[in-house]
């Protein structure tokens, strides 16, 4: 049961109302004074007045007073509700109801709060009297046509039969937006209805004032579908990876990040790993009140690429989102081939030994992302260079003519080399064959050798840390390790240390890098062996040689993705020969999109839109020649984290955000027990008729 | 006729009189108005030369003889005094506070002295004796009545040097004056009577145990019978500054006009009862009612 105001700025009117009340207070402030002989008889005439008589002075302000507030509150246009009321009484009206299906919905009075609501909504729809018109407007609308103002109530409810929960939040500052656009057209009253579970997480973020246009007038009700009680409410805040890559034959291990919203413990929430649609483990773990618990997961990828994975929490009435999608790009074990120039019979006085080991110090196949294979400088000319990810030349004496144009359109193509040099090193060959020679591969040309006495032996000085090669050298430890070597020869460049990678103490660059079309040279000027440097029985030499063979085939490393949320654009970037070209993606629910790739700087970018339903999206890209794409071929959306939390909003604080509309807040249960509305403005109009022709008979009886 | 009965009622209009500049040409112009208008033929031959005198009568008194006329005419004539008039009167004019009070351009008093100035231009032109005394709390001044030619001027004179002030105790004064007067004659109250009534009342019987004629003219400004005022108002009393009192006159209106009305009606039913000629006169009435009354209780 309530009373509101059609047109409540006139309730400013009730001002008014005290102006009989200042009139006889300024009155009694702007007082005359007059001499007059005959007071004695005003001071007896005074006297006589009864009490009943002052009485009725007053009685007469009063109902002036009570005039004017009558006619101010007939200005207001009263209406007198009791239930929920449904259509205003008062005229055609116009009612566009935002239906929250958001995915807090689902869990909302047990399950059954969306349900209720389109009850609601469908009540509503039911009362519309023959001119009324009425819209459904969803906070999630499955589709981008617009709705409208609609006089078929048959055809609303339909609608609203086919309304389903959205699988991201609710955005309200966008229905209501809708809800007044369609409201600006012309109807004796209007009215905004939201059914919603007021979920704090989606009501947080809006607020009515910052809308561009509203109208304020336009009355707001909105019929809360939550229980006083509520159910246990966890979801999955995060996954992320523990360990380095993501690498085929190797561990990986995620851990997932479980956050209990309620201020009950929740004990004994199973939840699940699956990989490629396969259960891969399961953990029991209990949420404390308000808490976080990690769960640890550990599992072995047996084939590169993608892979699709999830993360079930499982409990009697749990609420919130209970599969996290996440996705896996495996990479596979990256091929070296490494030429030993200066092969030994025994193995540790190779000039190859501390590389490999470096690369597998372990040497099972399972435990390195590595798999090198040594070559003789002979054998070089034979191997099929494209199945290596990275070359590394060590001491080298000179490459063969045959080999150095497969060498040079191997680097172009996107191959990394690895220059380690030696006593065996002829540089004018080098220089000849691999700088003067276009294409340059060479970083530097290579000048003379220095050998050092062992009592001069040259310190490593500076270290680019900002490089990717060296990025892992911020850590104290690998960089005084690195900082620790000696160096008693290497061949000077024509390169300055200032842009080497690792120079020595008196400026001579130690390591330099040279970018060739996609591929990337590194030249070492020392050994790759105790020879000339004792480099390689430091601490840093594991991490520096993994790092370099890394960073030389391209940087690809095995990752965890989980994606974006529900709602949220996906980006995808792409090298520039995809310019013009589209995108395919096909979302869970199988249909299907394309996104046309435009520029954007120096590659080709585009962004998908229409990520509105939780699952594993799947893209595909055209075949682009000499252009590999770097594309993820699956990713991963989910729904938005705090979307599960159920906690929901204060009363006050909703009508505080709706504000300056009046909005009234109303039970969903409130609304089952029905209403109706009465406009007050004819009893009002009586009462006033009454009141002014009391007042007028009052005063000509009292002083006519 | 409608023109001339606007000149007549302008004659005694107290507004047009009150911009007269002395007493005497008010009062003149109110009796020589009056009688123009009521006893025309008896203003005929009236003259300042003229005097009167009688024959001679056995038992008259040898030394009352005009022996110039005897003179002239060669008969006896006796010069008439004073003493032979038939009438004594007394005007006691109320000079207090109260009546400095006026809500349509003339006072009370202003309108009382006129009033009595006029009454005795008339009562001394009929050859009557006439005094004045005038009072607030006390008796300021007092002219003994006298009927010789000339002494309207005295009256005057002295009417006009009183300024209205000063309490009122006409009860007192009249008991005062009742004292002074040794032979009956008329006497005649101007007054607003707001004082205590009941000892004005007593005064005015004592001069009829006294065996005098009395006549009241009670003067009331228009405004203290309507009660004309709007809105709030603070009252100060004319006479006791103390006496104050705030008022919405809308509101006690009807009841202050039947208190006043009460008030008259006592002093009118006491007046009659003491055998004393009342006449309520307002300050907007034309003054020649006033002395028509009177002249009708002269015959």
């Amino acid at each position: 049961m309530s009373l509101f105001f059609l047109n409540p700025a006139y309730l400013f009117g009730l001002l008014a109302a005290s102006a009989p009340v200042i009139i006889h207070l300024l009155n009694r402030r702007r007082i005359k004074r007059i001499r007059f002989p005959a007071v004695k008889f005003l001071l007896l005439s005074q006297k006589r007045i009864s009490r009943t008589k002052r009485l009725r002075h007053w009685f007469l302000l009063a109902l002036r007073t009570f005039a004017i507030l009558v006619l101010v509150l007939l200005l207001a246009r009263p209406i007198f509700q009791t239930g929920a009321g449904l259509f205003a009484s008062g005229g055609p009206s116009s009612v566009a109801l935002v239906l929250d299906n958001s995915l807090s919905m689902t869990w909302s009075r047990d399950g059954e709060g969306f349900k209720q609501a389109k009850d609601a909504a469908a009540r509503l729809f039911a009362a519309m009297s023959a001119g009324d018109r009425a819209a459904l407007v969803a906070t999630n609308p499955p589709t981008k046509e617009p709705p409208r103002l609609k006089r078929e109530k048959e055809v609303l409810l339909r609608e609203l039969e086919g309304a389903k929960i959205g699988d991201g939040s609710a955005d309200f500052a966008a229905a209501l937006a809708r809800a007044y656009e369609l409201l600006r057209e012309p109807a004796a009253e209007k009215e905004i209805w939201v059914v919603t579970d007021a979920a704090l997480t989606d009501w947080d973020r809006f607020n009515l004032a910052g809308l561009k246009q509203y109208d304020p007038a336009v009355p707001v009700k909105v019929i809360k579908v939550s229980a006083k009680e509520q159910p246990p409410n966890a979801a999955v805040r995060e996954i992320r990876l523990r360990g380095q890559d993501v690498n085929v034959g190797l561990p990986t291990e995620i851990q997932a990040v479980i956050t209990n919203f309620g201020a009950s413990e929740i004990k004994d929430v199973l939840v699940q790993l699956r990989v490629d649609d396969q259960a891969k483990e399961q953990k029991l773990v209990s949420l404390a009140p308000r808490g976080e618990v990690e769960a640890n997961f550990q599992f072995v990828l047996a084939r590169p690429g993608s892979h699709t994975a999830s993360i079930t929490l499982k409990k009697d009435r749990l609420a919130g989102n209970t599969v996290t999608n996440f996705t896996l790009e495996a990479e596979d074990k990256i091929k070296v081939l490494i030429v030993d120039g200066d092969p030994q019979t025994s193995l540790v006085s190779s000039e190859t030994f501390f590389f490999t080991r470096a690369l597998n110090p372990e040497g099972a196949a399972t435990a390195s992302p590595f798999v090198a294979t040594v070559l003789l400088p002979e054998g070089l000319a034979s191997a099929p260079l494209e199945s290596y990810q990275a070359i590394v030349l060590c001491n080298v004496a000179a490459i063969s003519d045959a080999v150095v144009p497969r060498l040079k359109e191997y680097v172009r193509r996107g191959g990394g080399l690895l220059i380690f040099l030696g006593d065996r090193v002829q540089a004018e060959d080098y220089n000849r064959k691999l700088y003067d020679a276009a294409p340059s591969i060479l970083p530097a040309r290579l000048k003379d050798k220095r050998i050092v006495s062992a009592s001069a032996l040259e310190k490593v000085e500076r270290i680019d840390t900002k490089h990717p090669v060296l990025a892992s050298f911020s850590d104290p430890i690998l960089l005084e390790s690195l900082k620790s070597s000696r160096v008693a020869g290497y061949y000077r460049t024509d390169a300055s240390g200032a842009s080497a990678l690792i120079a020595l103490g008196n400026g001579d660059a130690l390591a330099l890098e040279k970018k060739f079309g996609s591929g990337r040279v590194i030249l070492f000027s020392t050994t790759a062996d105790r020879d000339w440097s004792d480099l390689p029985v430091k601490t840093a030499y594991l991490p520096l040689a993994q790092s370099l063979v890394s960073y030389l085939q391209g940087g690809n490393k095995g990752a965890l993705d989980t994606g974006v949320a529900v709602g949220e654009p996906k980006k995808f970037t792409l090298p520039p020969a995809y310019v013009g070209k589209s995108l395919k993606i096909v979302r869970p629910d199988q249909r299907e999109r394309e996104v046309a790739l435009a520029a954007e700087g120096d590659h080709a970018a585009s962004a998908f839109n229409e990520n509105d339903v939780a699952g594993i999206y799947r893209v595909s890209a055209p075949l682009a020649a000499n252009a590999p794409a770097a594309l993820a071929p699956v990713y991963p959306v989910n729904p938005p984290f705090l979307e599960s939390r159920l906690e929901a909003i204060s009363d006050a604080e909703l009508a505080a955000r709706l504000r300056p509309a009046r909005a009234e807040i109303v039970s969903i249960d409130a609304l089952a027990k029905g209403g109706s509305r009465s406009d007050l403005a004819l009893p009002l109009l009586l009462v006033l008729i009454v009141t002014l022709v009391s007042e007028g008979w009052l005063a000509q009886r009292f002083y006519g | 006729m409608a023109a001339m009965a606007e000149g007549e009622r302008s004659y005694f209009d107290p507004l047009v009189l009150a911009r007269l500049s002395s007493l005497y040409l008010k009062a003149r112009w109110v009796v020589e108005g009056m009688m123009s208008g009521i006893h025309r033929s008896r203003s005929k031959g009236f003259s300042v030369e003229f005097e009167e005198h009688r024959e001679y009568s056995p038992g008259d008194e040898i030394r009352r003889i005009d022996w110039k006329a005897l003179g002239k005419f060669d008969r006896y004539f006796i010069k008439e005094t004073e003493d032979e008039t038939n009438l004594r009167a007394t005007l006691l004019l109320d000079g207090s506070a109260s009546m400095d009070y006026g809500s349509n351009g003339i006072t009370k008093f202003d309108y009382a002295s006129i009033l009595t100035a006029s009454l005795a231009y008339l009562i001394l032109k009929q050859q009557d004796a006439a005094g004045v005394a005038t009072f607030s709390d006390r008796i300021d001044s007092f002219i003994p009545p006298r009927a010789k030619r000339g002494y309207v001027f005295e009256i005057l004179r002295a009417l006009e040097s009183h300024r209205p002030s000063g309490d009122t105790n006409t009860g007192k004064i009249l008991q005062e004056i009742a004292g002074k007067m040794k032979r009956r004659g008329l006497v005649v109250l101007v007054s607003d009577l707001l004082d205590d009534t009941e000892e004005i009342l007593k005064g005015l019987r004592l001069f009829r145990f006294s065996g005098h004629d009395v006549i009241v003219f009670h003067i009331m400004d228009s405004a203290e019978i309507e009660l004309p005022f709007d809105g709030n108002i603070l009252f100060e009393d004319s006479e006791e500054p103390n006496l104050k009192v705030t008022a919405d006159p809308q509101t006690i209106r009807q009841v202050y006009r039947g208190v006043v009305e009460e008030f008259i009606d006592h002093v009118r039913k006491e007046c009659h009862a003491g055998m004393i000629d009342y006449q309520l006169i307002s300050t907007s009435t034309p003054l020649d009612r006033a002395l028509v009354s009177y002249l009708g209780w002269r015959g």
